[in-house]
C-alpha cells in the first residue's frame, strides 16, 4: 500500500543532513549508510552511498532515474544461486 | 470488417467487446470510448458508420496509448529498472518473478520449463 502523500515521502533526517553537508563541502565520498527505507531524493543525485545489506557495503551511485525508489533496493540481501547451466550441443 | 487505427480487424461482436481486440483496451475503456463517441456499446462493430469509425480513431489517438506505442513504453519502464540495477531490474534480468512471488515451487510462467537437476529429491521420496 502506498505511503499517505500528507507525509512526504520517507526520508533518514540524519542522512539527509550529511548529503547537506557534502553539498557545502562539495566532497563527493561515499556515504556509509544503513537507512536501506530512506527514499532517494533529488538532492541525493550525483551523490555516492554504501548501503549496508546486512553483511557488507554495497556501493550505489545515484542517478536521476533512482529518485523515488528506496536505498536498500539498489543493495541486495540474497546471494543468487544457481546450477551451472547445462551446455547445448 | 471494420478497420479502426491501422492493422487492427475487430470482427462482428458488439462494438464494446470488438473495440478489445486492440491491445491496450479492455473492458472500461472499451465502454468509456463508446461514451465518448457517442454510439450504442450494443451495435455490431460492422454495422458502424464511416462517421463513427473516425470520432473513434479520433479518440483513440488523442487520449490513448496503444498497441505499438504501448508495448514500447512498457519495454521501457522494465529497461529504466533494468539500468539502475535495483532490485525489480535484477529480477527482470534473471528471468523470475519481480512481486515477490514464491521461486521454490511454481513461477513456471517467468521461469519458463522446468529443468530437471540430476540427485535433487523429489517432494515423494521426501516422505
Amino acid at each position: 500500500m502506498a505511503r499517505s502523500l500528507k507525509k512526504g515521502p520517507y526520508v533518514d533526517e540524519k542522512l539527509f543532513r550529511k548529503v547537506q553537508q557534502q553539498k557545502q563541502s562539495g566532497s563527493r565520498e561515499p556515504i556509509k549508510t544503513w537507512a536501506r527505507t530512506c527514499t532517494v531524493v533529488p538532492e541525493f543525485v550525483g551523490h555516492t552511498f554504501s548501503v549496508h545489506n546486512g553483511k557488507i557495503f554495497n556501493s550505489v551511485f545515484v542517478t536521476e532515474d533512482m529518485v523515488g525508489h528506496k536505498l536498500g533496493e539498489f543493495s541486495p540481501t540474497r546471494t543468487f544461486r544457481s546450477h551451472t547451466l547445462a551446455r547445448r550441443k | 470488417m471494420p478497420r479502426i487505427v491501422g492493422i487492427d480487424v475487430p470482427n462482428d461482436k458488439p462494438s464494446f467487446i470488438a473495440l478489445r481486440y486492440i491491445y491496450g483496451i479492455g473492458p472500461k475503456l472499451a465502454m468509456d470510448i463508446c461514451r465518448k463517441a457517442e454510439f450504442d456499446p450494443q451495435t455490431k462493430a460492422g454495422d458502424l458508420t464511416e462517421d463513427q469509425l473516425s470520432k473513434i480513431a479520433t479518440i483513440l489517438e488523442a487520449d490513448f496509448v496503444i498497441e505499438g506505442q504501448l508495448r514500447r513504453q512498457t519495454q521501457q519502464h522494465i529497461a529504466r529498472l533494468r539500468d539502475i540495477k535495483c532490485y525489480r531490474g535484477l529480477r527482470h534480468r534473471r528471468g523470475l518473478p519481480v512481486r515477490g512471488q514464491r521461486t521454490k515451487t511454481n513461477a513456471r510462467t517467468r521461469k519458463g520449463p522446468r529443468k530437471t537437476v540430476a540427485g535433487k529429491k523429489s517432494v515423494k521420496e521426501m516422505r
